[in-house]
């Protein structure tokens, strides 16, 4: 393509976001034969780049609903009030949400909304760490069960509080089958967030 | 291109699965240098550079896209981060080596061609848009932290409004004409603008020289302080 001089000014005014050809620029993308040949190790080392940015990422988005709160309260520096007061729930409630010590299930649709609404969250991103949520919570007690019995045994060399974390985190990345009307329940929950979502969230 | 759809590779990079980036890579790397190179004429060095930031930059924000409308939304926001990369090269070189260059008007036969005043108006819209930037640029060197931010806003603004007078421009041109620049300037085929406006092929290439040299004429008509205006060193 010859570079002209009116092609470039419409160019610029297209680039700067004075103009658009509704579509039909990104449209003639797709159809075009490419005329660049990318050497192999290009192609790879890309991919490599792309691989780490895609491992950064994964690590920096929070698992469960708690530490996305929590997450939110110390980067903003806000008071839980300054957050629960908005998504409309009690002090008490927004505390367990933090400690990932609620199942989500018991939490209202509207909350949720509110929530996406006011965190720009996707609906997908949040149902993920619903569902990571619940899981820590519904497996739980299982866990608690295992450490009283240890600390039962007065074995002191075991620092439960460590533990617990740790495990917190191992049920949380887990993909745990969950019992067929608990998965139904949760399920439910998120299909119907999706649905009433839909349209109405920003990406 | 539509053998691998957009969900699956947008689902593969929110699960964190690494396929997706060799499918992301197969599916834009060579396309987008070829546009870069191509359509807006950067170096291929700086074009292939430009796109691995646009590819790092949707996987890095990813989790923030969701579909709306259908499978090309993908596709779309894909390209909005193109554009605005594009348009950040073009800003720097406009700061660096300035945009003002040959140009190229071999399609243009001698009665279409720019008279002095028509070249001297376009040119001088380029000149405006470069000073506008380097202003910018100075402004939020300068500034302090917090006053930068809201700098940064209010230059971008500045920079963006000196082009006005080709979106003003293009509006005073009938909607095929108008149709038939926006799309050549970004090289799609005269067959598509051809089922777009509902001329012929060759009724399109016929026209567009002759649709350019009018489009000149009105930015000369209308923006009459644009004339006579010679190179300032910047």
């Amino acid at each position: 393509m010859k570079n002209e001089r009116v092609d470039k000014l419409i160019q610029l005014a297209w680039l700067e976001g004075w103009i658009s050809t509704h579509g039909a620029y990104e449209k003639a993308i797709v159809k075009r034969n490419t005329k660049t040949l990318v050497l192999p190790n290009s192609r790879a080392a890309l991919i490599e780049r792309l691989e780490s940015a895609l491992a950064e990422t994964k690590a920096d988005t929070p698992l469960t609903v708690g530490a996305l709160l929590r997450g939110l309260r110390t980067e903003h520096s806000l008071r839980s009030q300054e957050i629960f007061s908005r998504i409309g729930v009690t002090q008490n409630i927004y505390r367990m949400m933090e400690q990932d010590t609620v199942s989500p299930l018991k939490i209202s649709l509207e909350v949720w909304k509110r929530l996406i609404a006011l965190l720009n969250l996707s609906v997908d991103e949040l149902a993920e760490m619903i569902r990571r949520t619940h899981q820590l919570v519904f497996f739980r007690p299982m866990l608690k069960g295992v450490l009283a019995r240890y600390s039962s045994r007065k074995k002191k060399g075991m620092k439960t509080s460590i533990l617990e974390k740790a495990y917190s985190e191992m049920y949380a990345k887990a993909n745990l089958e969950l019992p067929e009307a608990e998965q139904r329940r949760l399920n439910y929950l998120i299909t119907t967030l999706k649905d009433e979502t839909k349209g109405s969230t920003t990406s | 291109m539509a053998a691998i759809s957009n969900r699956t590779i947008v689902q593969e990079l929110k699960s964190g699965d690494r396929l997706g980036c060799a499918r992301l890579v197969d599916m834009y790397q060579a396309r987008l240098i070829d546009e870069a190179v191509h359509v807006f004429h950067l170096p291929s060095e700086d074009a292939e550079e430009l796109v691995s930031d646009v590819l790092l930059a949707v996987v890095r924000k990813i989790n923030t896209f969701e579909f709306k409308r259908g499978d090309g939304d993908f596709h779309l926001w894909v390209i909005t981060i193109f554009r605005n990369k594009v348009r950040d090269v073009v800003r720097h070189r406009a700061l660096t080596d300035g945009l003002i260059e040959r140009f190229e008007e071999g399609g243009l036969r001698d009665d279409n061609a720019y008279s002095k005043v028509e070249r001297e108006v376009t040119d001088a819209i380029i000149r405006q848009y470069q000073e506008a930037i380097r202003d910018s640029e100075s402004a939020i060197t300068e500034g302090e932290s917090a006053e930068s931010a809201g700098a940064e806003g209010a230059g971008n603004s500045t920079v963006a409004a000196k082009l006005l007078a080709i979106a003003d421009a293009l509006e005073r041109l009938e909607t095929w004409e108008r149709v038939l620049l926006r799309c050549r300037a970004l090289d799609v085929p005269y067959d598509d603008i051809a089922r777009y406006t509902d001329k012929s092929v060759a009724q399109l290439k016929v026209y567009h020289a002759r649709v350019k040299k009018k489009f000149v004429k009105i930015l000369a008509e209308h923006y009459p302080e644009l004339q006579g205006n010679e190179e300032r060193t910047g």
